[in-house]
């Protein structure tokens, strides 16, 4: 029943502060671009600079009612948004409704919004609106996908903090190997922080502290020395996960088969990575990928800008053999999207793979381990045949997806 | 706001109804449009009721919004309100 390699990506879709849509997100990975500067957002700032990426604009879909739009979130509506681009692609508007999940990754992805509606009303709490009763939820989200693309078959929320989006691809690719659905997308949502948890980010160490406004371009610097912390960036993914055969063929290729993956826990409550629970997670997705280190042509690290994030990480990955694999960090382009990031570099690892390029790392002048094969400057010309994407989470989560190259032949 | 007229509760109505349901942009109201009748179910009636209260500055709960059974005798009993308020 299980059948772990016939699981296949069919469909992506992606919005950063790099662009909407796949096509753009491409050339601006390849271009090295980004959107950093002092966060501008309403309810992102309370007498601070924070800095970080913001989507500067994006189209929902004309398929969700007008009505629906009105109340639905930030967080929502690129969903909304970014779900359409994937569910087009894939074709899904044939496929049976109620063989079609959906997992969203993240948990408290409004906050921002929340904040905002509280402090709105502070003064007449009375007058809040009665939708909030529903809406304060994550899975309002689900709600409004299911509603919009007439999903039946599963739709809920899985949280793994910074590992939320990559967790969801994992949760999706079970539901199918499971043979509880044929298709199920995954989806990282957007990350709405308020100036609340901006502020804790801060002071616990892991976001890069404000005094970077005075250089916004260069605050985000992953795996560079002079890292200082994660620089926050609105993103969302959705990947499309199916299992290869449970529909009519298609004319267009899938993008990878997933191949492998493994979700490690620390069995610790902080924010601190552990080097072995990465090397266990990098390990296991290898093993069911039936894979060892020397077949990894190409690693999209979780890679923060978090000084000790990234240090632990370069170590698993020297530890784990996989120093022939060329590395970049997305997050130097997009800046960290939180439950987003695993999905969203999922599906950076898979453009990049297509295109047969790999993408610059922004910032990186002097690395923190010279004995990884680091992708910077500019992008490279490269086959990628198989790649591994990790993601940590506060609370003691490690996540390892591996995807590679499907056989030549329809989806 | 003090005690106001049904007539002047009309059009805030409307306007509710039309930021909640943008889809009636442009519609005919009627006295006698109940709001299921327009398409709102009731989490839109909620919402359409507390945008008015709002705009009036009326707070009541919404549970004593319930009875009309159309625009016109919501506008009715919302104005009674702002009358007892204002007395």
């Amino acid at each position: 029943m299980r059948d772990v390699a016939e699981i296949v990506v069919t469909g992506m879709g992606v919005t950063t502060a790099v662009g909407q849509g796949k096509e753009r997100f491409a050339r601006a990975l390849f271009a090295g671009e980004h959107r950093f500067g002092v966060l501008q957002r309403p309810g992102r700032q309370l007498d601070s600079r924070f800095v970080g990426a913001e989507i500067p604009a994006f189209t929902p879909p004309a398929r969700v009612a007008a009505r629906d739009l009105r109340t639905a979130s930030l967080t929502a509506q690129v969903a909304l948004a970014t779900l359409e681009e994937a569910w087009t692609e894939a074709g899904l508007d044939e496929a049976d409704p109620f063989r079609v999940g959906l997992v969203v990754g993240g948990s408290n992805v409004q906050q921002r919004e929340l904040v905002q509606a509280h402090d709105r009303h502070r003064a007449k709490p009375r007058f809040l609106r009665p939708g909030y009763g529903m809406s304060y939820l994550d899975t309002d989200l689900c709600a409004l996908a299911t509603a919009a693309f007439g999903i039946r078959g599963l739709a809920h929320t899985v949280g793994g903090a910074s590992a939320s989006g990559q967790l969801a691809v994992i949760e999706a690719a079970e539901a199918v190997a499971s043979g509880r659905v044929d298709v199920c997308i995954a989806l990282g949502a957007l990350a709405d922080l308020s100036y609340w948890e901006l502020l804790a980010l801060q002071s616990m160490g892991a976001m890069a502290p404000e005094h970077c406004a005075d250089a916004p371009e260069a605050a985000c610097r992953p795996f560079d020395t002079g890292h200082k912390g994660f620089v926050f960036g609105e993103a969302c993914a959705a990947l499309v996960v199916e299992r290869r055969g449970a529909r009519p063929p298609r004319e267009h290729a899938p993008y990878a088969r997933l191949a492998g993956w493994s979700v490690q826990l620390d069995g610790n409550r902080g924010p601190n990575p552990s080097p072995e629970g990465e090397v266990r997670a990098i390990r296991q997705a290898l093993g069911t990928a039936g894979l060892t280190a020397a077949d990894i042509d190409y690693v999209n690290p979780h890679g923060t800008a978090s000084p000790v994030g990234d240090r632990t990480e370069a170590r698993a990955l020297r530890e784990s053999g996989l120093t022939r694999a060329a590395v970049n960090a997305t997050k130097s382009i997009t800046g960290h999207g939180l439950s987003a990031a695993g999905a969203v570099e999922a599906v950076a690892a898979l453009l990049q793979m297509r295109h047969g390029r790999l993408h610059p790392t922004r910032n990186l002048h002097d690395p923190v381990d010279d004995s990884l094969h680091w992708v910077r400057g500019a992008a490279v010309e490269a086959r990628v045949r198989h790649c591994l994407s990790l993601s940590m989470g506060f609370g003691g989560i490690n996540t390892a997806l591996c995807m590679s190259a499907c056989e030549p032949g329809r989806a | 706001m003090v005690d106001m007229r049904s007539e002047e509760i009309l059009p805030l109505i409307t306007e509710a109804i039309v930021e909640v349901l943008p889809e009636l942009d442009g519609h005919p109201f009627a006295e006698s449009d109940s709001l299921e009748a327009l398409g709102a179910d009731s989490m839109d009636r909620a919402e359409i009721v507390m945008v008015v209260l709002e705009r009036l500055d009326l707070e009541v709960p919404l549970v004593e919004t319930h009875g009309p059974r159309n625009l016109g005798e919501l506008a009715g009993l919302l104005s009674e309100k702002t009358s007892a308020r204002a007395r």
